[in-house]
């Protein structure tokens, strides 16, 4: 038997001779480790939205309302502007 | 113990205070042992920072002393790598690099003359005027400059840049990101060249007699709540009264505004031993801290820097010259619409198609490939039009889009994948639909595949430095068709990687963006 092999055993065992209730608060814990885990991820996509709201405000301040000009002298001169002040 | 240089690092004794490291008599580094090492027999081994790696090959003097330089713990000549050549840490015009605090390659003021520091006093002074003026923010000056100033009455050696903060009124992330876009505005309006490394910092780059450029770092720092964020990554407690009202300090015979405590300000830096000279030192920066301003104000250019360091240090001589197959494999389906190379690297494609009289424009996130770019073609005497696309920026994407939109090209994106984060991956077929759909232009993928054999997985790193990754053709597939597209080719073939060596599996696409019927124009 390989020493992986033997360890998992006597956790094995050892999970067998605790009591039920501690076994649960194992688990619940580890639950709870994963629940934050998954918490910390989600807490991290709605930071994300403040750059994507920041673009989206920016472009629509400084690209589509000069743009909906439909003139092409006039959309050309702003997207070349744009894109020098990004 | 004795100290032992090799390609795996430095071996030196445990120790937890600060040591420089020279070679070729320069100063390219400092470290501190039990920080920054793993112990092992016969001491700690420290290894080499990746920046510095692509430089050690050859021969060359290694010297290892302490900060004041009176204790050496080695000094020697040494064979590095695989090179024959001098060892030296220089850029491709031959100015020295080291490694920053923050890991980054950069210039030293080490041997910067009394006139070019000078001017560096007198375009940071210019950067507050004109911030304060024409961008609307009062700017303070700070880190290493603020340090020098208080601790020595000058600036310090080994410091690369000036930094400036300006206190925004701001609390809310979206709204500190729309002023910075509106400061980099007004400053590119004043002549200033700049770089955003983030939504609440940009560099200045001031250009100086001697050649190089002076990077003039502007950060935000803003509250929210009872916490105060400055950028780069320091948060914690400093309230607003130990910044506003400035004070003014000197430094080289210039006035600067200055955090109204500056020992305060020093003392959150740096921690209260701030007095104490620590070449080495780095930020302790609370983890929950940088965590909410990566999540706020970063994430579009995570790689930019390793690429820019790619196609400016000495690995790029590795790409193959002349056109990749790929591009052999395409030409003949391009017909009369003009190509748009993206993410294009060192544009052997992009010159070899325009070579061939098509139209052909090429875009990278990294501005030295972009710059590289231009002097090939002008070299070249070929017409390529280069320009930055940062497929991580909505803003950088919605402007490429609407410029093809009007004015259609076929996508060509040779090994772009394998290297693009799914928040990039989705702008790219962002781009696709709005540049196919009206001119009928078609997206060109190559990238290399997932496999059954070894080190075939989605994900497994490839060259150069690990910055492409295996990609699933399938999920490529698939994502191009959530997009509104249809993949009329894909195949799966053995082929080149990106530094030209075999690779087992390529993936190769064709997909085209039919134009929209009017269910899905409601």
């Amino acid at each position: 038997m390989s020493t992986h092999d033997l360890r998992t055993r006597v956790r094995e065992q050892a999970k067998h001779r605790l009591p039920a209730p501690v076994v649960d608060r194992i688990r619940a814990r580890a639950s709870l480790r994963e629940r934050v885990r998954v918490l910390e991820a989600e807490a991290q996509e709605s930071r994300q939205l403040n750059r994507r709201i920041a673009e989206l405000t920016d472009v629509v301040a400084e690209l589509l309302i000069p743009l909906d000009a439909r003139d092409q002298d006039r959309v050309d001169e702003v997207l070349a502007r744009y894109q020098q002040g990004l | 113990m004795s100290t032992v240089v090799s390609d795996d690092g430095i071996l030196l004794p445990a120790a937890s205070r600060p040591f420089l490291v020279e070679i070729d008599g320069h100063y390219v580094w400092s470290l501190t042992p039990e920080r920054d090492g793993v112990r092992q027999l016969g001491g700690v081994l420290v290894p080499w920072p990746g920046v510095l790696r692509p430089y050690l090959s050859g021969r060359g003097r290694v010297r290892v002393t302490d900060t004041t330089g009176a204790e050496v713990l080695y000094d020697a000549e040494v064979g590095l790598g695989a090179g024959d050549g001098p060892l030296a840490v220089v850029d491709r015009a031959g100015n020295r690099l080291c490694v920053d605090k923050v890991g980054h390659l950069t210039r030293s003021f080490e041997a910067t003359a009394e006139e070019v520091r000078e001017e560096i006093m007198a375009g940071t002074r210019r950067a507050i005027d004109d911030l304060r003026e024409h961008a609307g923010v009062k700017a303070y000056l700070n880190y290493g400059a603020l340090l020098g100033a208080i601790r020595e009455g000058r600036m310090l050696a080994h410091d690369s840049d000036t930094d400036l903060c300006y206190l925004s009124d701001h609390t809310s992330p979206a709204d500190i990101i729309t002023e910075s876009y509106r400061i980099s505005r007004a400053m590119r309006a004043r002549g200033w060249n700049l770089l955003r490394m983030s939504g609440g910092d940009i560099k200045l780059l001031l250009p100086l007699s001697d050649g190089r450029l002076c990077h003039i770092d502007v950060f935000v720092a803003f509250h929210v709540g009872d916490t105060f964020f400055q950028l780069g990554n320091r948060s914690g407690d400093l309230p607003r009264s130990a910044i506003e009202p400035f004070s003014t300090i000197e430094l080289h015979g210039h006035e600067f505004p200055a955090p109204r405590d500056p020992e305060a300000m020093l003392a959150f830096l740096y921690g209260l031993d701030w007095r104490t000279p620590d070449p080495s030192f780095r930020y302790a920066d609370p983890p929950a801290g940088v965590r909410r301003l990566d999540g706020w104000l970063r994430g579009f250019r995570a790689e930019m820097g390793l690429w820019t360091g790619f196609v400016t240090g000495p690995d790029v001589r590795s790409v193959p010259r002349g056109p990749s197959p790929f591009a052999r494999w395409v030409a003949p389906q391009l017909g009369e619409l003009p190509v748009l190379d993206v993410g294009t690297g060192t544009g052997r494609d992009a010159l070899w198609f325009a070579r061939r009289g098509h139209r052909t424009g090429a875009v990278d996130f990294s501005r030295a490939a972009v710059t590289m770019v231009r002097r090939k073609a002008a070299r070249h005497g070929v017409d390529v039009d280069a320009d930055q696309l940062i497929l991580g920026e909505l803003r950088s994407t919605l402007l490429h889009g609407t410029r093809l939109a009007r004015d259609p090209h076929h996508l060509y994106a040779r090994q772009l994948i394998g290297c693009l984060d799914d928040p990039a991956l989705d702008q790219l077929w962002r781009l696709a639909r709005m540049a196919l759909r009206p001119g009928g232009g078609r997206l060109f993928l190559e990238f290399s595949a997932t496999h059954d054999g070894p080190d075939g997985a989605a994900g497994t790193p490839l060259a150069p430095e690990g910055l492409v990754r295996r990609v699933d053709p399938a999920r490529v597939q698939a994502a191009i068709e959530a997009a509104g597209g249809v993949v009329e080719e894909l195949v799966v073939v053995p082929g080149e990687d990106l530094l030209g060596g075999d690779d087992p599996a390529i993936c190769r696409i064709r997909a085209a963006w039919p134009a929209r019927n009017t269910k899905d124009d409601r």
